[in-house]
């Protein structure tokens, strides 16, 4: 059978179609844009208002987030008080709220642990091979030596707090009761003797 | 009536023309669609970081810098502050983070260029999703492979209710890498309630780059296989009442 060219024609044309459909229906067909999308209905989609974290046109400084009034605290929000340098007095100000012996409290410390502290003292605390080591940031100490196994809960949660050394504080990041968990997590990690119910696995995470 | 040559010039021309047709009802129908406009959105950055060397090679979890998303409904992005508790030290001298030093010396933010982003009158609550152990992979997916990080899924409505409806085929459950608590945090007392129990993880060795789920989630509560909610015989999805399938869940 001889096709005639405008046949040919029509067969590619509808071959071209089915596999524009079959990519199109299976959602496999991914190009990248830097472009933002193309909204043919944009209705209500950009509203005027504050977004978090977003820019507005409506305050000076071009932010939607608002600094707090000076002297005033977020609701909620429990900031630390004392400095790098209120040793002593960290010893009284935090009081330990001595949470349960309870696996669900160690799992919990040891979630924020592999989260938080994880990135320069590494899973088993000893900070070797942890991602800054790795990448040259040298004398980190070792959590499980016998000079930080001998501090108190207060001054831990204290260094957390308020960062001790090159340490920036995490008390923007961590809740203070997740922080006594954590210095739970620690004391097992630091193999502090009726801390651990069950033997964590010290490269486990989460 | 016409000559052959007029004839065949009409089925060519109609031809094409058919095709154009077609490809443009298509483009119209699908090509504006989220699946297809929006997925692939990938901005130039002002700081060129790498999630892949951040969290995939380094191992850091998405919750160090993304702090605060198992408690509020945005997702932080990370404050320069946090940049700089590692870069204070870390590659301190690198011109690709001089935008990093200078706003952490002028206090003025990062400008990051949003990529996710559901309509204003759509809300999305990460905290809720997170404590139901639903792992960052199932929205974003896997950034920690990506170098320059683009939206992975289509965020329309219809790919909410997509999973809402059918989670187990939808969820990735709670990874290492995520850093998402595979405990129940809804509330903080079973911190302090000594008669808390907690079904142990298993633990998981994080060198070995197997990143399997830990914990088959469990949905916040969530029913799957809702029954589907008929008003005089027809089905409704959208009567109020029925979970997330309740118009007032995301449009409030």
């Amino acid at each position: 059978m001889k096709l005639s060219f405008s046949k040919l024609v029509q067969i590619a044309a509808v071959l071209g179609l089915v596999v524009l459909a079959v990519m199109l229906f299976s959602g496999n067909m991914t190009w990248f844009s830097t472009e933002p999308p193309v909204e043919i209905q944009p209705n209500l989609d950009h509203q005027f208002r504050a977004i978090p974290q977003s820019p507005n046109t409506f305050f000076a400084d071009g932010k939607s987030l608002r600094e707090p009034v000076e002297g005033s605290i977020a609701r909620g929000a429990q900031p630390y008080a004392l400095g790098q340098g209120d040793i002593d007095a960290a010893e009284t100000a935090n009081v330990d709220p001595n949470l349960p012996n309870t696996e669900f409290v160690l799992a919990r410390g040891q979630n924020r642990f592999n989260t938080f502290c994880s990135p320069c003292h590494y899973y088993n605390g000893q900070s070797e091979n942890s991602a800054v080591s790795k990448k040259g940031w040298a004398g980190i100490p070792n959590l499980t030596r016998p000079e930080t196994a001998a501090l108190s809960n207060a001054r831990i949660f204290h260094i957390i707090s308020a960062g001790q050394n090159l340490m920036p504080s995490y008390a923007d990041k961590i809740d203070p009761i997740d922080r006594w968990a954590i210095i739970r997590y620690l004391r097992s990690l630091q193999g502090v003797e009726g801390v651990a119910s069950k033997p964590v696995a010290s490269t486990a995470t989460n | 009536m016409f000559s052959r040559k007029f004839d065949m010039g009409v089925k060519i021309g109609g031809a094409v023309a058919g095709g154009v047709v077609a490809v443009l009802v298509l483009i119209g129908y699908f090509g504006f669609r989220n699946s297809f406009a929006d997925v692939g959105y990938r901005p130039e950055q002002p700081v060129p970081f790498s999630h892949k060397l951040h969290a995939g090679q380094l191992q850091i979890h998405c919750q160090y810098c993304h702090a605060g998303v198992e408690k509020s409904a945005h997702s932080p992005v990370p404050t320069t502050q946090t940049c700089m508790n590692c870069h204070t030290a870390v590659k301190a001298e690198s011109p690709k983070l001089q935008l990093v030093r200078d706003s952490y010396e002028s206090g003025n933010p990062i400008q990051w260029v949003r990529i996710h982003k559901v309509p204003d009158y759509a809300h999305f609550n990460h905290s809720r999703h997170i404590r139901a152990q639903i792992d960052c992979k199932s929205c974003h997916g896997p950034v920690e492979e990506m170098g320059v990080v683009s939206q992975f899924k289509p965020l329309s409505m219809g790919w909410c209710l997509d999973c809402h409806r059918n989670p187990e085929a939808n969820i990735v459950g709670a990874r290492p890498i995520s850093g998402v608590f595979t405990g129940k945090v809804h509330d903080m007392k079973n911190l302090l309630d000594s008669s808390y129990i907690f079904t142990p993880i298993k633990a998981q060795v994080h060198d070995k780059g197997e990143l399997e789920p830990l914990t088959v989630p469990q949905y916040g509560g969530y029913h799957t296989k809702v029954p589907p909610v008929t008003v005089a015989g027809i089905p409704h999805p959208k009567k109020a009442g029925i979970g997330p399938e309740n118009c007032s869940s995301c449009h409030y």
